[in-house]
């Protein structure tokens, strides 16, 4: 996937358009993802130890616990790259990402629905919590850094055509989250004769899309590094 | 077809490819057939009735005793096999009761626990039966298929049918096979029969009285029964006969119409209740003047399941009850707990009246009915039916002569036919022993019982591998087939690439540069990898089960793919022409919303059904408002029509508003449409509807089905030759074509045609809807409209010859959205789903043929809309693209270039899906689901082939026809339109 990306870029060389990369070095990406990723253990450490919950006991508090943590990690790690540090303020980036939270959530939402996810009243706080969590991994981090700049999202988003280390820190987690908790979505019709195969067939996919989404954000993560 | 024209630079031409394809479909249906001939076999079965021969050991040929046996009269026939039985008839007269659809539950209760509390109380006096030992009750399993033809032969024949006799279930024929109403008729019992008229259709001349009723008003409940017991109190009356046979329907009815917790189905127990009662104590007031009494045996031929339908295999369907009611009491402990097969009613009812058990009988006796007899008729009777199960197992293993077998105790059977040779003959030895030393046994003694153990264990496990034994399948046939569906689905896929090869976009050409070129691939990687996750998910039988979220999944994820690809090229410096970019934009936005309805209303129909088998009873929308009651689905239907109607004629005018085909297209569209509203108003609410009202609903169904298809066919034939050839300036067909290329403008002809496509293209699908709205149960009205509405969206999404989607990915994506459809409408792979009662509206006689192509039409709703649209489809296309660029109006080519992915793709994925689910079932053939989610699935699969066949010669014909119409009028007008 990586390699067809740089192929790309390759073949596109920078488009003529106001060049953001930033330099930043692999270091800093790495040291960032890390402090990511411990956000998003501590999480569940958090949940484990003070709560004694987990996903398959209760799906909806864990995720609002794990979202927390990792919402405040992230917003404000990622608001440290902001595009334009003179003109957008460190405080503004934040206040944006904040409020691509909710956006990015209903965008989740509606994408997890549309494959499948539940409608109710019953689900409703569990379709909430995941696609607040979905929303952190996947639209905060480019909020946090492009703010509204229609340019940037429609690359990274639509196109897929990261240019320089940024976007791919952008780019290569969000797409991981997506891609895993599409193939965690996957119709699994087992035989629920297991404690932890336990719930409507649609909880269960919850449960795996949030537990796969965070291999593939882990494996996307590791991707990146190395590319950077 | 112009085909004298045709250019010789492409390699493939149109009757090339026509007769290519017609000759890969002819060998796909020849392998299908020999495929479906080898591995559904009629099973080897004895021939001929039993007779004398049954009251000896195997290996007795009673050729010189038989002559004078067949000349015997009735009566003498009788003493005699009386004489070698040693066995006298507990009963002399039968009454069989057969509730249809009734499981075992609802009267005994399951897993040991009592019955539901109003089922107690519905039916008194049986539960007072059973409790003072008056009846034996039985969970009597049924084998699937659990419909009722298969079954009543099941239980007067004791041998479990062949698979495919469901599909012989509405065609019902003379049984020939050896039964107990021959070996009745045989002993000149005088029989009547009062119910279902499949019994009439399988032994037609047996019965001295009858009154058919038919399973055909599936919406009737009260009627079908008092048609039955109008005649009970005169039967029960008189003496002539010995069998009565009465056969209920009104459950299974009730059944079908609304489930197992039907309102009306404790009135129904009822009602069932007392005629038990009725009989019983008749039966109680003759027995001075007969000797043995009547027996009153209670049967149901098959269970139901939560929805009140059956087919498969579940435990709710194939609990069916066999209950023995004596006049007298069983000397037996009553439980409610006893478990059997439904075949062995065959084999204890010939006990039981001592006529010789049916040849091909796999039961076993029901030793507790026999408990009147004495120690040595007990034993005589297991002899008996040992004896007939070792005759069966002779004709299955030819060489079996169990004198060879040593059977030392300690030696370990080899193989099936050693086991039960020494089963056998362990039992016979010891029975042989006991009648010898006769002085000295006791009754009921360690002797009795071993030996009752010794034949006992023979029989269940001979009667075990009987009925469950893998049939041979001829290897050479079923590779014969396999090889044959090989070679068509290669030659269908082959085509498709030779001929992507030689128009390699089927849009526009103009905007593709490599950048757009590489862009394009997700998609047709994602359908490529749809067609693998499906044949890989089909070798599991939980996915077979529940394969409505594959569907729905991959088509979700499809249309997601299309979505973002519409929001790639949505951004402004993506734009070729800077003064376009307005009209881009809008276009762009209008994809857009075109996505997002496919997407919103197969959510929807996801929603509609949970469908599949294990998750069937989870909350969803159908069963939410069938709970809300009737009004808001009456309210929904209504919309759903009317919204059918106008989006239709929107669609329809929009085109041709000044022109003057607007009166006729209105009155064509409105009329039927009026119809089928009038007729969902007026009749279609009631179960209780009444005879007249029933009269009235089936002409006005019959009325709309003429109108529908006088209305269709003619605007099939008439369109093409009459539709004006306008070199218009507007832009006709605006709402599916904004580019309209110069070249298509200029050429009225080509203008013509498309018109008459789109014409013909949505009189079809409108006819189809409507004829789905009246057809399909009144909670699926409302998938039919979001179905129709994901159709038109994918339609008007593909319609602007996007350079990044090529074509066959468009028509792949319609075809998911029809398979996805069809699950959306409730279908699952179990036949149990499958709409019995809509097969009927509008049939005013049994008719196998018709009911067969109605229920066909309501199970392929959404597959064949969704082929039928490919006809609108081709006309929203640019056709400039199509025009062959030497030669403008060859119509060959414009042929080719039509329909060829519309008919290509379709038959290319079936075949595909055929061939992987063909080796499939070919390898889950000793899986313990085989019949019963492997093979409903295979009829499926077989079933989707032929909706494919039929929907794509429509499309491929009704094109070939326009276009020779325009062709011809070209001949003939030609050079007015030269100039």
């Amino acid at each position: 996937m990586e390699e067809k990306k740089k192929k790309q870029q390759s073949i596109n060389p920078l488009e003529t358009k106001n060049d953001p990369v930033l330099c930043i070095s692999p270091a800093k990406v790495l040291v960032l993802h890390l402090i990511c990723g411990l956000g998003l253990a501590s999480g569940f450490w958090a949940a484990h130890y003070f709560y004694s919950i987990n996903l398959v006991s209760n799906p909806a508090e864990t995720l609002r616990l794990i979202w927390i943590v990792e919402a405040s990690v992230v917003i404000l790690l990622y608001s440290l790259f902001r595009l334009n540090p003179d003109k957008c303020s460190y405080s503004r980036a934040v206040v944006g990402a904040l409020l691509g939270l909710p956006a990015g959530a209903i965008v989740n939402a509606l994408g997890a629905i549309v494959l499948g996810a539940p409608v109710g009243l019953q689900h409703f706080r569990k379709t909430v919590h995941w696609s607040l969590l979905m929303s952190v991994f996947t639209l905060v981090p480019a909020a946090s850094v492009f703010g509204s700049s229609w340019t940037d999202w429609h690359r990274i988003f639509a196109q897929t055509k990261p240019i320089g280390p940024v976007d791919y820190m952008i780019c290569l987690p969000a797409h991981g989250a997506v891609i895993g908790a599409w193939f965690g979505a996957w119709p699994m019709p087992l035989d629920w004769e297991r404690s932890w195969q336990y719930g409507t067939s649609q909880l269960w996919q919850s449960i795996v899309r949030s537990a796969s989404r965070i291999s593939n954000t882990n494996q996307s993560w590791g991707r990146s590094e190395e590319l950077s | 077809m112009n085909t004298k024209t045709i250019s010789n630079s492409s390699s493939l031409t149109c009757t090339k490819l026509t007769l290519l394809t017609v000759l890969a479909v002819l060998i796909q249906i020849t392998g299908l057939s020999v495929f479906i001939m080898g591995f559904f076999p009629v099973k080897p079965t004895l021939s001929g009735i039993s007779g004398l021969e049954s009251f000896y050991p195997p290996g007795f040929d009673p050729t010189d005793l038989s002559q004078n046996v067949s000349t015997l009269p009735p009566d003498k026939l009788k003493s005699f096999y009386q004489e070698l039985s040693g066995v006298p008839p507990v009963f002399d007269r039968l009454v069989l009761m057969v509730i249809d659809g009734l499981p075992a539950e609802f009267v005994l209760g399951r897993d040991g626990m009592h019955p539901r509390k109003e089922f107690v109380e519905a039916m008194p006096y049986t539960q007072s039966l059973l409790a003072k030992g008056l009846a034996i009750g039985y969970h009597a399993k049924a084998a699937p298929p659990t419909v009722t033809m298969p079954r009543l032969k099941a239980m007067v024949s004791g041998a479990i049918g062949g698979f495919l006799d469901v599909a012989f279930n509405f065609n019902t024929q003379a049984f020939l096979d050896d039964n107990l109403i021959v070996q009745f008729f045989r002993f000149g019992w005088k029989m009547v029969m009062l119910g279902d008229e499949t019994w009439l259709k399988l032994f037609p001349t047996m019965f001295t009285r009858c009154d058919g009723v038919s399973s055909f008003f599936v919406k009737d409940t009260i009627q079908v029964d008092y048609n039955v017991s109008r005649h009970l109190a005169d039967e029960l009356k008189s003496t002539d006969w010995d069998l009565l046979i009465l056969h209920y329907l009104g459950l299974d009815h009730v059944g079908h119409n609304g489930g197992r917790n039907s309102n009306l189905m404790t009135p129904k127990l009822m009602e069932m209740d007392e005629v038990i009662k009725m009989i019983h104590s008749s039966t109680i007031q003759t027995q001075e003047v007969k000797q043995r009494g009547t027996l009153l045996l209670v049967v149901s031929d098959h269970g139901m399941t939560e929805s009140g339908n059956h087919g498969g295999s579940s435990y709710e369907e194939t609990d069916s009850l066999a209950l023995f009611i004596s006049p007298g009491t069983f000397n037996y402990t009553s439980e409610t707990n006893n478990k059997a097969f439904q075949v062995d009613i065959a084999a204890t009812l010939a006990l039981l009246f001592g006529v010789p058990i049916p040849k091909n009988n796999v039961g076993t006796l029901m030793a507790e009915v026999f408990t009147s007899l004495t120690d040595e008729q007990q034993l005589r009777i297991l002899e008996l039916n040992s004896w007939q199960l070792l005759r069966l197992l002779q004709a299955q293993f030819p060489e079996l002569e169990c004198g060879r077998f040593s059977c030392e105790p300690g030696s370990v059977g080899h193989d099936d036919a050693e086991m039960f040779c020494c089963l056998y003959l362990d039992a016979a030895a010891l029975f042989e022993s006991w009648k010898s030393k006769s002085s000295s046994r006791s009754v009921g003694g360690d002797d009795y019982r071993s030996i009752v153990l010794a034949y006992q264990n023979f029989l269940r496990s001979a009667s075990k591998w009987l009925s469950g034994r893998a049939t041979d399948k001829p290897i050479g046939l079923l590779a014969c087939g396999i090889a044959a569906m090989l070679l068509s689905c290669s030659i269908l896929v082959g085509l498709l690439f030779v001929y992507g090869r030689d128009s390699p976009l089927g849009g526009i050409q103009h905007l593709s540069h490599k950048e757009n070129m590489k862009k394009g691939h997700l998609d047709e990687i994602f359908i490529l990898a749809v067609i693998f996750i499906l044949i890989l998910s089909m070798g599991s039988s939980s996915m077979v089960e529940e394969e409505q979220y594959i569907w729905h999944f991959m088509t979700a994820s499809l249309y997601l793919i299309l979505l973002r690809k519409t929001l790639q090229s949505s951004t402004p410096g993506r734009l070729l022409h800077a003064q376009n970019v307005n009209s881009k934009q809008k276009r762009s936005c209008s994809r857009i919303y075109s996505i997002v309805a496919v997407l919103t209303s197969g959510r929807i129909l996801r929603g509609w059904h949970q469908g599949g088998v294990n998750w069937a009873h989870l909350p969803d929308i159908s069963k939410f408002l069938e709970q809300a009651g009737s009004a808001p689905i009456k309210s929904l239907q209504l919309i759903s029509i009317l919204l059918v109607i106008s989006i239709s004629l929107t669609s329809i005018l929009w085109p041709f508003w000044k022109s003057r085909f607007v009166m006729l297209f209105t009155v064509i569209f409105l009329f039927p449409g009026w119809l089928v509203l009038q007729d969902i108003l007026n009749y279609q609410d009631s179960i209780f509807a009444s005879a007249s009202s029933d009269a009235i609903a089936t002409t006005m169904a019959q009325n709309i089905y003429a109108l529908l298809s006088i209305f269709t066919v003619g605007t099939l034939f008439a369109i093409p030759w009459f539709m004006p050839l306008k070199n218009s300036k507007t832009s006709r067909l605006c709402c599916f074509s904004i580019d309209i290329s110069p070249q298509i403008q200029s050429e009225p002809l080509l203008w013509g045609f498309r018109d008459s496509i789109y014409v013909i293209g949505w009189c079809c699908v409108f006819s189809w809807c409507l004829l789905q709205l009246l057809l399909q149960q009144p909670i699926n009205s409302m998938p039919v409209l979001l179905l129709l509405v994901q159709i038109l969206a994918s339609i008007w999404y593909f319609s602007d010859g996007d350079p990044h989607t090529r074509q066959w990915v468009e028509v792949a994506a319609l075809y998911y959205v029809g398979m996805a459809g069809h699950f959306g409408l409730g279908n699952t792979n179990t036949l149990a789903t499958i709409d019995v009662a809509g097969a009927f509206i509008g049939v005013s006689s049994h008719s196998t043929f018709i009911s067969g192509i109605l229920m066909f039409i309501i199970t392929y709703a959404s597959p064949m809309l969704a082929l039928l649209s490919m006809l609108i489809y081709v006309s929203a296309k640019d056709m400039s693209a199509f025009v062959d660029t030497q030669n403008e109006m060859n119509f060959g080519h414009l042929l080719k270039m039509c329909v060829g992915y519309p008919c290509l793709v379709p038959l290319g994925l079936n075949s595909i899906f055929l061939v992987a689910y063909t080796i499939v079932l070919l390898l889950m053939r000793n899986h313990l689901f085989v019949w019963s989610v492997f093979s409903p699935k295979y009829l499926y699969v077989c079933a989707t082939t032929a909706c494919i066949y039929i929907g794509t010669l429509f499309v491929a014909l009704a094109t070939t026809y326009t276009c020779m119409a325009f062709a011809t009028r070209r001949m003939w007008k030609g050079f007015f339109w030269k100039g």
